[in-house]
């Protein structure tokens, strides 16, 4: 295991320094300048221009650039944001548990939601409940999330008056410091009357908006995976004992039909990152998403590339767990067979 | 327990004592646009800082709201020597700066050492604070100011500030109602040093304005409290801002009552706002112009009869409606209407295509092919800049003038338009201090040897239009400061350097309960006067 663990980690440092790469040069592709950026209609002369370009150390040849911000990486500096003056790291710690929570949240939403309606969907093969549900399925997958997400606001908020439209906390009513960054601790920590209801209520839309594209994927996985297990001679050996159907999915296909899922939402995490870009603008949460979508209009190059590293860092993490986890479950895959 | 978990006990104890004491606080949710750079507006350029910092902070003089026109604030009076190169402000007794906040307990009122303090952190590189937080005060550059002011000083007593100018600006007085001019307090910033932390001070401000910093939350939230100062006690108790870049999320929240007053509608909602019951639609015409450049460097477009012959042939109405879907008003003159020494008397260019092709020919132009340059972005004086492109297009076609179409991302399209590079191309301005020499000098001016400034992008030079705004920027005499801009006016409407094409009306939608509010010509806002019903 500890062999399987360490070539693991040896192969994400070369993952790491190639997006590190990839990521400082497609930045700089990108036509324009922090101090362009920051100018609008009003110019600026090329003399100031370059007196500012040569403060931020961006008159120096890329390579030095790059050299530079390496070996800050390596030695945990992530650089400072150019617009805040503050660190990336500390930026990115203060944002990012809202992040996570609506991640964790949306991915809570897809799972309860995604593996029961799959494992019905197969169990019912061929039946109205499985074509509508694969047919769900596939509208929620192509679904955009701009779109699904502003007639969510419009019906649940606007015209039902169920849901809050946006943010973690209704302003007026509520006021506590974050301390964990979690809204929902941080309600329950301040010990306000009503605002944990409060912070849930916020997190609905949201999660929703955010889980639907993971909830088909993991809906249509799970299915799949039931249907293939469900045809091994072990289900129907158990079936042949007289167990009831029930007690057939329960206890003995479901558990294997699981291993591809757990694969598969590992993977979605990266697909959560990257829709909560969206999800996070529409809703006015502050997490790192919009931060990111900020720092490329403003051009800041440090806070952009190191919100970038910090999340593939999360990404790859997160599938390094998914790979030892795998491992643990089905030991072919440990010993590399 | 750390200094800043200390701060953050102490700030959620307070609130909670606070929202137990007034339960019946009023409060006030604004939906902004985006986060703040800092809280310090010497250092910023956009409208979302200006407007984060400006609840906590004044001037010496200030805009009155609402309107262009420059009225008293920390300092009462002021008078200009008979040279006009000598300002002498006298300042307010008594002004209090807001105490408790960030563990700061002012011990003074306002005095010209705060005055002073503020202006040198912009202008003396050994200043203290110069370098703090990146140290760049762009406005301040960008409205000449290391190169107008002579000196800054104490006058006979404690709340008398004297500024001495090296040349006579008439303008001067309006660039210091500008965000950028703000007076902070000088015995903050050395309490902030003493404690080795003087990066906070553009980050929790402390200044003399209607409402007291309490909290800022990265992309969330800004909250604000009254603060019973000079100007008296606001009617709300609390000012919040709500962090919402989505517009349609704005107006949702709008409708919801989550927000009582928002930002920059999206155009496409501004009819169904209009019919909502409880929601008060305000409009006031922009201090803004959108206008299309003619490159006078490159031929044909260095003759007037030319540059007039293509504004014939093109159909503005139809851009009005089509592009500012009647949200602004044509424009025939480079100044907006609602600015003094707007002269009414111009006759605009008539949409006239058969007249256009009759002077193209008479001027020798034949098979004319050129570029038309539109910007990548939005702005409120021009919506659409590409929609507007493709109709100039289809318009010069008829009149026998080929052109292609070109953009550029928006920081390098600005940079060669002020190069040069174009022959024709769109762009606009939005006013910073009310003053026509912000336009007229700012986009339309050249220095002494006869080259265009920076941000003159038709590359026009007039030795007449300059000898008249430079004379109107050095004199005091407004009526005759008015008459020397009606001049240049004239002049701009014979050479047509460009094609004046709108003022962008500005839109505000606010809740119904909302009493008070107005909207600034500047696109900025303020609640010192606000109210809400219950």
């Amino acid at each position: 295991m500890f062999r399987f663990l360490l070539k693991r980690l040896a192969l994400t440092i070369p993952t790491f320094l190639a997006l590190m790469f990839i990521t400082f040069v497609m930045i700089r592709l990108v036509p324009g300048d922090p101090v362009e950026a920051r100018r609008g209609e009003r110019g600026i002369s090329p003399e100031r221009h370059a007196e500012l370009l040569h403060e931020m150390g961006l008159d120096q040849p890329v390579w030095k650039q790059f050299a530079d911000y390496a070996g800050g990486i390596l030695q945990g500096d992530f650089g400072t944001s150019i617009i805040s003056k503050t660190p990336v790291l500390n930026e990115f710690l203060t944002l990012f548990p809202a992040t996570l929570e609506l991640t964790i949240c949306a991915m809570l939403f897809a799972s309860l939601i995604g593996i029961p309606a799959g494992v019905f969907a197969a169990a019912r093969r061929g039946g109205i409940y499985d074509q509508t549900l694969m047919g769900v399925a596939l509208t929620g997958y192509s679904m955009p999330i701009f779109w699904w997400g502003l007639i969510l606001i419009l019906v649940m908020s606007n015209t039902l008056g169920l849901t809050p439209v946006s943010g973690r906390v209704d302003l007026i009513k509520f006021y506590y410091q974050p301390v964990t960054g979690f809204a929902l601790i941080d309600s329950l920590l301040s010990g306000q009357k009503g605002a944990f209801w409060d912070a849930v209520r916020h997190l609905i839309l949201p999660s929703i908006v955010l889980g639907t594209v993971p909830l088909a994927v993991i809906a249509r996985m799970t299915r799949s995976a039931m249907l293939e297990v469900l045809e091994e001679d072990y289900v129907r050996t158990a079936r042949a004992k007289g167990l009831s159907m029930r007690r057939v999915i329960g206890v003995h296909a479901l558990r294997n039909a699981l291993i591809p899922v757990i694969t598969s939402i590992g993977l979605q995490v990266g697909t959560l990152l990257a829709g909560a870009v969206l999800t996070e603008t529409i809703f006015s949460w502050p997490g790192v998403g919009k931060w990111l979508i900020e720092s490329i209009g403003r051009r800041d190059y440090p806070a952009l590339q190191g919100g970038i590293m910090l999340i593939a860092a999360c990404v790859i993490v997160v599938n390094l767990a998914v790979d030892l986890l795998y491992g643990l479950i089905n030991p072919r895959i440990r010993h590399g067979k | 327990m750390t200094s800043r978990n200390l701060l953050r006990v102490a700030l959620l104890a307070s609130s909670m004592l606070a929202a137990a004491a007034g339960a019946n606080a009023k409060s006030l949710v604004y939906c902004s646009e985006g986060s703040p750079e800092n809280f310090s507006p010497s250092m910023n350029t956009t409208g979302t800082s200006f407007d984060a910092a400006r609840p906590v902070y004044n001037r010496l003089v200030q805009f009155t709201p609402g309107a262009t026109s420059v009225e008293p604030a920390l300092a009462e009076s002021w008078t200009v020597s008979e040279d006009g190169k000598t300002v002498t402000f006298k300042l307010r007794s008594g002004i209090k700066f807001h105490s408790g906040v960030n563990g700061f307990t002012p011990s003074r009122d306002l005095n010209a050492d705060d005055v002073i303090w503020s202006f040198e952190r912009m202008w003396k590189a050994e200043h203290p604070y110069a370098k703090v937080s990146g140290g760049a005060y762009d406005y301040f550059n960008d409205m000449s100011m290391p190169d107008l002011l002579a000196s800054i000083a104490k006058g006979g007593d404690d709340l008398t500030v004297v500024m001495t100018l090296t040349k006579p600006n008439a303008p001067f007085i309006a660039n210091l109602a500008m965000d950028f001019a703000t007076i902070h307090s000088a015995e903050y910033a050395k309490y902030l040093m003493d404690k080795g932390t003087p990066e906070q001070f553009d980050q929790i401000p402390v200044g003399t304005g209607s409402f007291q910093f309490v909290d800022y939350q990265k992309d969330a939230v800004i909250r604000f409290k009254a603060f019973e100062g000079w100007a008296g006690k606001p009617k709300i108790d609390d000012l919040i801002y709500a962090i919402t870049p989505d517009p349609t999320a704005r107006y949702a929240k709008l409708k919801a009552n989550e927000c009582q007053v928002m930002i920059a509608p999206n155009p496409a909602d501004l009819e169904a706002m209009g019919k909502e019951a409880d929601i008060n639609l305000m409009s006031q015409a922009g201090l803004n112009i959108g206008y299309m450049a003619m490159n006078a460097q490159k031929p044909p477009f260095d003759k007037p009869e030319v540059r007039r012959a293509i504004a014939m042939a093109i159909d503005r109405g139809a851009i009005l409606k089509e592009v500012y879907q009647g949200a602004g008003q044509q424009a025939k003159n480079p100044i907006p209407p609602t600015m003094w020494s707007y002269d009414e008397s111009t006759v605009d260019i008539e949409y006239n295509p058969e007249k256009a092709k009759e002077m193209l020919k008479a001027a020798g132009v034949e098979n004319l092919q050129s570029d038309i340059w539109w910007m990548p972005v939005q702005r409120p004086y021009n919506p659409n800049a590409k929609r507007m492109a493709e109709m100039v297009q289809a318009d010069l076609a008829k009149v026998g003038i080929t052109t292609t179409l070109v953009s550029y991302e928006w920081g390098e399209y600005r940079k060669r338009m002020q190069a040069g590079e174009h022959q024709m191309g769109f762009l606009g301005w939005t006013g910073d201090n009310g003053d026509p020499d912000n336009f007229l000098a700012v986009l339309l001016g050249c220095n002494a040897e006869g080259k265009p400034n920076g941000n003159n992008i038709p590359k026009w030079c007039d030795a007449k239009f300059q000898e008249a705004i430079t004379k109107a920027a050095e004199i005091t005499d407004q009526a005759e400061r008015t008459k020397l801009y009606v001049e240049a006016q004239k002049i701009v409407a014979e050479q047509v350097p460009w094609l004046n094409i709108a003022h962008s009306t500005v839109f505000e939608p606010v809740r119904k309960s909302v009493s008070g509010y107005k909207i600034s010509p500047f696109g900025s806002h303020e609640f010192q006067n606000v109210d809400v019903a219950e």
